[in-house]
C-alpha cells in the first residue's frame, strides 16, 4: 500500500507548477488535494502502528492490552472515515457528471 | 495478491497466537484432568518459547519486505507458518507438581491471551470486510 | 479443542468414580459382616488413577482413568461385644467383634478434595466451550 501512495506522490510531483501558483497557496493554505493525500498518509501509518502494536503484544513486550486495542481502534476509526469521504467524493463527482448541460 | 491482502494485515499473528493458545489450554486440561494421578508430571507449551519463536518469524519476515532484488525473491506467503510447529518439541515436563491453583491460574491467562487475539482478529478480518464491500 | 473436552470428561468420570468409592466407605462404616454372612470387617476401597493414552490431546495432553478399584486391607478395629452375632467365638480375641478400621473425617476431605477437582474440570470444560465460541466469531 505504501509503494502506490509513493507512486502517486512522485506524479504530483512531475506536474509541472503554473507560474505563481505558489503564491497564491501559501495564501488560500494547503490544496485539497494535499489534504487527502496526506490524510491517506495517516491512515497509513496508523494501521502500521496498530500492526506494530499488536506484534509487540504477541511476542512478549511491555506494551498493554489497553493499548493495543486502542490503536487498533483508532486505526479502525481512521480507515472507516476516510473510507466515508472517499464515497462522498464519489457520489459528488456522480452528481456533477449527471449535470444536464 | 490474494495473499498479500492478509499478510499486510496482523490476520497471520494473531492466527500463530489464538492457535497456540487452544493447544496450550489442552495441555493445561490434561494437566487439570490428572491432578490426582501419582507419578504424573505437569506438562505445558511454555508461552516464552512461543513469544521468541514468533519474534524470530517476523524479523525474517520483515527483513524479507526489503525491496526484491532484481531477478526476484520469492517471499514465502505465510513466513509465520513455521512458528506452531517449532512449539510441537517444546513440550516442558515439570520437575515439581505446579499444583492445582497455579494450574487454574494459567488456563486463565491463556483464556485471556486467546480473547485478545480473538478479538483483534474479528476486528481485522471486518475492517477488510469494509474496505473489500466499500462501506463504512 | 474436541480433545480438551474429551480430556476434562475422562477428568470427570474418574473423580466421581473415587467419590463413589468414598460415599461406599462412608455407607460401610459399621458393616461386620460380609455378604454370605461370615463375619468380617469391611475393608475401605480406594481408586488408583493413571494417565489415559486413549484420550490425548496435541502436543502431549492426556486423560485420565481409573486404573483399578483396590480393596485395602488393614487391621480392623476391635470393640468388646461379646453378645453381638458377629463377635469372635474362640481364640484370643474371643468376645471382640470387627469393625471396619475407617475415619469419617479421612474420607470427607478425600470427598472435599474429589469434588474440587470434579468442579475444577468442570470450570475447564467452561473456559473450552467459550474459546470455541470466539472461534465461531470470525465467520459470524
Amino acid at each position: 500500500m505504501s509503494n502506490s501512495i509513493q507512486n502517486i506522490q512522485s506524479q504530483q510531483l512531475s506536474f509541472p507548477q503554473p507560474p505563481g501558483a505558489a503564491p497564491a497557496a501559501a495564501g488560500e493554505g494547503p490544496s485539497f488535494k494535499n489534504v487527502l493525500l496526506d490524510s491517506i498518509q495517516q491512515v497509513n501509518s496508523m494501521q502500521q502502528d496498530a500492526n506494530r502494536a499488536v506484534e509487540h503484544l504477541a511476542t512478549g513486550g511491555d506494551i498493554s492490552p489497553a493499548e493495543v486495542f486502542s490503536a487498533v481502534q483508532k486505526a479502525d476509526l481512521a480507515f472507516r472515515t476516510m473510507m466515508q469521504v472517499r464515497n462522498k467524493l464519489v457520489q459528488a463527482y456522480q452528481e456533477v457528471q449527471n449535470i444536464r448541460v | 495478491m490474494l495473499a498479500q491482502l492478509f499478510n499486510s494485515t496482523t490476520i497471520p499473528v494473531l492466527e500463530q497466537v489464538a492457535g497456540f493458545a487452544q493447544d496450550r489450554h489442552q495441555v493445561l486440561a490434561g494437566n487439570l484432568a490428572n491432578i490426582d494421578t501419582p507419578g504424573y508430571r505437569t506438562r505445558d507449551l511454555p508461552p516464552e518459547l512461543f513469544e521468541a519463536s514468533l519474534k524470530k518469524a517476523l524479523r525474517a519476515r520483515d527483513q524479507n519486505n526489503q525491496p526484491a532484488a532484481p531477478g526476484g525473491y520469492r517471499r514465502p506467503s505465510n513466513p509465520l507458518a513455521e512458528v506452531r510447529g517449532d512449539v510441537k518439541s517444546m513440550v516442558r515436563h515439570d520437575e515439581n507438581n505446579t499444583g492445582f491453583e497455579a494450574q487454574i491460574t494459567e488456563i486463565a491467562k491463556n483464556q485471556m491471551t486467546h480473547s485478545l487475539a480473538m478479538s483483534v482478529l474479528v476486528n481485522q478480518f471486518q475492517l477488510l470486510g469494509a474496505a473489500i464491500s466499500e462501506r463504512a | 479443542m474436541i480433545s480438551a473436552l474429551d480430556i476434562s470428561a475422562s477428568g470427570l468420570t474418574a473423580q466421581r468414580t473415587r467419590l463413589t468409592a468414598i460415599a461406599n466407605n462412608i455407607a460401610n462404616i459399621s458393616t461386620t459382616h460380609d455378604e454370605s454372612g461370615a463375619p468380617e470387617a469391611y475393608q475401605p476401597r480406594f481408586s488408583v488413577f493413571e494417565t489415559d493414552d486413549a484420550v490425548r490431546g496435541p502436543h502431549g495432553a492426556v486423560g485420565v482413568r481409573v486404573a483399578s478399584v483396590e480393596i485395602a486391607d488393614v487391621e480392623p478395629r476391635w470393640r468388646y461385644q461379646p453378645y453381638h452375632p458377629d463377635a469372635v467365638q474362640e481364640g484370643e480375641r474371643k468376645g471382640y467383634v470387627a469393625y471396619p478400621n475407617i475415619s469419617v473425617m479421612t474420607e470427607f476431605t478425600d470427598a472435599l478434595e474429589a469434588t474440587r477437582a470434579y468442579e475444577a474440570n468442570l470450570g475447564v470444560i467452561d473456559v473450552t466451550k467459550e474459546m470455541v465460541q470466539q472461534t465461531l466469531r470470525i465467520l459470524a
